[in-house]
């Protein structure tokens, strides 16, 4: 097992190896780098004005030596410089943008847990009653809706008319620090993210509910005289949340990633939105650290859940 | 001693689909979603011979004018009545998502199949090649692409396939490493079963229920996709319509507040799409799932 | 088990939420502190996450409220006038500028003398330094310091475009950053933590990606600034910066022209509508082979509603060009006005064999603007181009993709493009696209156009340092524009901002690059 541990984590390594070399190459094949980005094509200023900073930031190198440059600073630690910020240290920029965009994330997912599995009990419990098919068809609503769409609606109805909550941000500028001020930013965002994954939670938990209380012991539990609601919150919801859990844990390895759209419409200062602004501006430093980190995210997740596999299923032999 | 067993299979296969068409027709809300998706079907694709206007058919004097007779839902900022572009980002919407919905099914199922039944060293390569276009970020991979490709409809097609097929391989292989082990195809294996034997007798039957559902959703995800991209400018761009491109001028203030009918009916149109999709979807998943009568 | 794994989960959502509360500065200013908050860096003359004036392409109305150039352009944009330099005398043979500079102090404290200026300059024309100024302040032949309160630049040769570039120079402290080696001084965080400058404002702090705090400068020459904080908030898009501005979050955006419409008739808000100095048109590659013929190129002015089109979907503001300039000044009488006439179009393109050349095969149109006004302005001028025979295809691309595919040389990947170039306020901006020998890479003359009698009429031009002369030299350069059709000029559109009218003595105007001119922030007040 523990060979078998040691080889995934070294083919993991060479996976990373090959993601930057692929970001790289895409990203370099894409027209444009990042001298382009700095020149506006209405103010009258040329390339030779720029020429200088193009050698300076060895653009004018081939391809293969600009990334053997990149990956032996990288194996260094040294991740660069941002080429679009003046200068930031990527590094810190990047480490920065992991706060919040899991604060955005858990507390989405929280939201999303909380009222997920509420709203599947509630549905499992009133199986095919009004109450039921209304939750089931507004979670199926919640799946099918375009995130940007329910961001763009929820930030012009509640930021904008009823002004419930800030347009954006993660916190007041310029205001000291408050943890009411971080919360009155973060709920919204976290709530529009929070549909589509409630509405999958609620899913999962209203089927995983209804097998479980067709069980043996379930019956068994009604048959001892327990009421009903004790049936349903000591026996069944506890072994009805294991296929719920996984679906969530499933998704904390992207988590990190961001949300890209809700990043954006609300200008929430995470990965998703790091990430659009520095392709957008070609800041490929940015891009690269970035990539390295998500990428080592999800790979990590998948050797998890392979070594589980490996773990569960006997005949998957893995020595 | 296959020849004797053929038959076999062969009613045996024939039992439980019949028996999971009879389940399906008998889940209302996924019949529901049939009776909303064919007559948008049909819609989008016969529009040009019962509709009078064009979907690229400006009209400087009739800019922003909201529903009426003669533009049932209004028209748009450069006066192309909405309805046309409606049904004709339909007809794109829906393209894209077919047609990426068939190429990464093909995919997926292929590399699954092909990681589950052959050898360690295949299936290792295989699948760190799976997690390696899992781990890419979709926007660095949009954008490239995009601007490779340049935008349209053929780039998005293009884009949501490479982006849709790990999720079913990783589904397809985890379903054929159970039955490599079994003693049916150990025993084909044994008598030197060729790849193409043990990919369409024994692979394909035994992961089509998988590929039923992850088609279906496929087709949802596609036309959410597509409207994602679409929203981030790397989708199809104006002046063809699609339900993505349509919703993006719901970012204008302008629009969003005065002239909702231009977000809203795309909007309607594509959540109603996806919702009678997923309604069929979630009917077949039950209906391919034998648990499913013990409830 | 299930328990175990739902609290490890509970606590690492308390521990993302203790790190994101200790990753996040707490400054400690008063909450009673008259605060002005806005969008200063959104739109096309904003540079959001910009911090060294040096290597700054836009971005300058920021920039000038903490950092000063020697001369600045008015309100305006009709003239120069002085800033940190009160006055300056060009000699005879526009070869020396002499600068008598103000008593000035940098915000921490040190005297603003002339050998920051020569420091400023030497470091500008600096290529090492990162500088984007280097080929523009080449000229520069010296630069000497008679005493503290003088400074005597010489040119190599006359440069009528001199001041304008130093009116985007913003001076720095030598005391500061003369021990930073030059080709570190680029990279260096100063500029984004302790940056020094002379304006009104002084610099307290920069969220990454989120907003920059400006504070009153005390010591201000011009007297103290009314307000107390200035803040510069960042937004992905005008968009954002909208509805927060709606929001009452902040007091001042950019905004595109759809947006700016939802705020007419609310008295809540003020728009400001200006020149965007900015002329645009539809390029011809003119190495691409389609439209060596000028009656291809006529068809196409003939065949665009351009009245039509500004009336509707422009809403009335923009003005027609039908050469680069429509400053009146610059335009002659009796050039073509390039009417509506989409038979005379047609007849043009048979007259010119336009079904040999092209016949209807799709042309790729490439522009770099994104926003809906420009979408559904190209989608008018498709349906009309397709009306005569001319099948353009639009492609909308981020910024660096089209410079990537305008500098290069594939001519069938943009043989049309629509974009925009500054014409003004210094009339010579047009010389970059334009003249055969700004070619790239040497230029920004993407479009590749090669006419000798226009060159002849920019380098007139360009050499001509009397103001009144040069007017008639520009003219000749646009008749020359209007005749060769070089590009097929469109018209010159406004750009707006909205600010809340509880801002008092607010200055801006929606200047090309961002100015900088002379909005005196000092004076801008908040009514409470």
């Amino acid at each position: 097992m523990l060979h078998y541990i040691l080889r995934r984590s070294a083919v993991g390594l060479l996976m990373l190896l090959a993601l930057t070399v692929l970001i790289f190459g895409m990203l370099r094949l894409a027209p444009g780098d990042p001298i382009d980005a700095y020149i506006n094509p209405s103010v009258p200023m040329s390339a030779s004005d720029l020429g200088a900073l193009r050698v300076r930031l060895g653009l004018d190198q081939p391809l293969p030596v600009q990334y053997f440059a990149w990956l032996g600073a990288a194996v260094t630690g040294d991740f660069g410089y941002s080429i679009q910020r003046g200068g930031e240290p990527v590094l810190p920029l990047v480490l920065g943008r992991i706060g919040p965009t899991i604060l955005l994330m858990f507390s989405g997912l929280l939201i999303a847990t909380v009222a997920g599995i509420a709203a599947g009990i509630i549905s499992a419990v009133r199986r095919n009653q009004p109450t039921d098919v209304g939750l089931s068809v507004l979670a199926f609503v919640g799946i099918s809706s375009p995130a940007f769409l329910t961001a763009l609606l929820g930030l012009y109805i509640f930021a904008v008319m009823l002004r419930w909550a800030p347009a954006g941000g993660m916190l007041t500028p310029g205001a000291p620090f408050s943890l009411t001020d971080l919360l009155a930013h973060l709920i919204l965002p976290a709530s529009l993210l929070a549909i589509g994954h409630g509405a999958l939670i609620m899913r999962y938990m209203r089927s995983s509910l209804l097998e479980v209380l067709s069980q043996d012991y379930v019956r068994t539990a009604r048959a001892k005289g327990v009421t009903e609601f004790w049936v349903i919150v000591k026996h069944a919801v506890r072994n009805a949340l294991l296929p719920v859990i996984t679906l969530i844990g499933s998704t904390i390895g992207i988590a990190i990633g961001g949300a890209i759209f809700i990043e954006s419409i609300f200008d929430w200062p995470g990965m998703g939105l790091l990430m659009v602004n520095a392709v957008l501006r070609r800041d490929y430093p940015v891009i690269m650290c970035a990539t390295l980190l998500t990428g080592a995210c999800v790979i990590i997740v998948n050797l998890l859940t392979d070594i589980a596999y490996a773990a569960v299923d006997p005949r998957i032999k893995v020595a | 001693m296959t020849a004797v067993s053929q038959p076999i299979a062969r009613a045996r296969s024939a039992g439980p689909i019949r028996r999971a068409i009879s389940r399906f027709m008998g889940n209302r809300a996924a019949v529901a979603g049939l009776a909303i998706l064919v007559p948008i079907l049909i819609a989008t694709v016969t529009y040009d011979f019962w509709w009078p206007y064009k979907p690229n058919d400006i009209d400087l004097l009739a800019m922003n004018k909201g529903p009426s007779p003669t533009h049932w839902l209004g028209s748009d900022g450069v006066g192309r009545d909405v309805m046309a572009r409606l049904l004709q980002g339909g007809r794109t919407s829906l393209l894209v998502a077919t047609v990426s919905m068939v190429i990464s099914t093909a995919i997926g199922f292929f590399v699954g199949a092909i990681a589950g039944f052959t050898g360690r060293l295949v299936d290792g390569v295989a699948m760190r090649f799976v997690d390696l276009a899992m781990t890419l970020p979709p926007v660095i991979f949009l954008l490239v692409l995009a601007s490779i490709a340049g935008t349209g409809v053929l780039p998005t097609i293009f884009v949501i396939s490479l982006l849709s097929w790990p999720v079913l391989s990783r589904m397809v292989r985890a379903r054929l490493l159970e039955l490599r082990e079994r003693d049916f195809v150990v025993a084909s294996r044994g008598m030197g079963a060729g790849l193409w034997h043990l990919l369409f007798r024994h692979g394909l039957p035994n992961t089509i229920d998988i590929l039923v559902v992850f088609a279906t959703l496929q087709v949802a995800n596609g036309i959410l996709l597509e409207a994602g991209l679409s929203f981030l400018g790397l989708g199809v761009t104006p002046p063809e319509a699609s339900w993505g491109n349509m919703l993006n001028s719901a970012r204008s203030t302008l629009v969003l507040e005065n002239y909702p009918w231009q977000w809203m009916f795309p909007g309607a149109a594509l959540i109603l799409t996806v919702l009678a999709i997923n309604f069929v979807g979630d009917g077949l998943r039950d209906a391919f799932d034998p648990r499913a009568e013990l409830n | 088990m299930h328990r175990r794994n739902f609290g490890r989960l509970l606590a690492a959502m308390g521990f993302a939420l203790a790190a994101a509360t200790a990753m996040t500065p707490a400054p400690a200013i008063a909450q009673d502190a008259k605060t002005i908050t806005g969008g200063f860096d959104v739109g096309p003359g904003g540079f959001p996450g910009n911090f060294n004036p040096l290597t700054a392409t836009a971005g300058f109305t920021w920039l000038s409220t903490y950092y000063e150039p020697l001369v600045i352009y008015s309100a305006d944009l009709s003239q120069i006038e002085g800033a940190l330099a009160s006055e300056h005398t060009i000699s005879e043979d526009s070869l020396t500028y002499t600068f008598n500079l103000v008593e000035a102090t940098w915000h921490d404290g040190e005297p603003f003398t002339s050998a920051d200026v020569k420091f400023t300059l030497e470091l500008a024309k600096n290529a090492d330094s990162g500088s984007l100024f280097a080929a523009r302040l080449a000229d520069i032949a010296s630069i000497e310091t008679p005493d503290e309160r003088t400074v005597v630049v010489t040119l190599s040769q006359p440069n009528s475009a001199f001041l304008s570039v130093l009116a985007q120079v913003m001076m720095l402290p030598e005391h500061a950053l003369a021990d930073i080696h030059v080709a570190e001084i680029a990279q260096n965080d100063w500029w984004s933590t302790e940056p020094v400058g002379t304006g009104p404002f002084r610099f307290v702090q920069y969220v990454s990606d989120q907003y920059v705090e400006l504070a009153a400068f005390e010591d201000y020459r011009e007297g103290r600034p009314k307000v107390d904080r200035l803040i510069n908030r960042y937004f992905a898009n005008p968009a954002a910066a909208v509805a927060a501005l709606k929001a009452g979050e902040i007091q001042f955006t950019f905004a595109e022209p759809d947006d700016a419409k939802t705020f007419e008739g609310n008295d809540a808000f003020r728009v400001i509508e200006g020149d965007s100095f900015v002329v645009n048109y539809i390029g011809f590659n003119h190495r691409s082979g389609l439209w060596d013929d000028v009656r291809v190129r006529q068809a196409v002015m003939h065949a665009i509603d351009r009245e039509g089109i500004v009336a509707s979907l422009f809403g009335g503001a923009a003005k027609l060009a039908n050469c680069g300039y429509v400053v009146p000044q610059f335009v002659p009488e009796g050039i073509e006005p390039y009417a509506y006439d989409p038979e005379k179009a047609r007849t043009l393109l048979e007259e010119a064999g336009w079904a040999e050349i092209n016949g209807d095969a799709p042309i790729s149109w490439l522009t770099y603007y994104n926003t809906p006004q420009v979408a559904n302005v190209m989608a008018a001028i498709q349906a009309m181009l397709a009306q005569v025979g001319i099948n353009v295809v639009p492609r909308a691309l981020d910024t660096p993709g089209y410079n990537g595919i305008v500098r290069g040389e594939n001519w069938q990947d943009f043989p049309l493009v629509y974009a925009g170039l500054q014409n003004g306020p210094n009339p010579a901006s047009l010389n970059v696209g334009l003249n055969a020998a700004q070619l790239p890479p040497a230029g920004n003359n993407i479009m590749r156009v090669e006419m000798p009698d226009l060159t002849a009429a920019l380098d007139g031009a360009m050499a001509e340092t009397d103001p009144v002369a040069a007017e008639a030299k520009w003219q000749e350069v646009c008749r020359v524009m209007n005749a060769e059709l070089p590009w097929g000029p469109m018209w010159v559109a406004s750009r707006y901002g909205v600010v809340s009218s509880d801002l008092v003595d607010f200055v801006w105007t929606p200047a090309p690059g961002g100015g900088p001119f002379a909005a005196h922030p000092e004076d801008w007040d908040i009514a409470q």
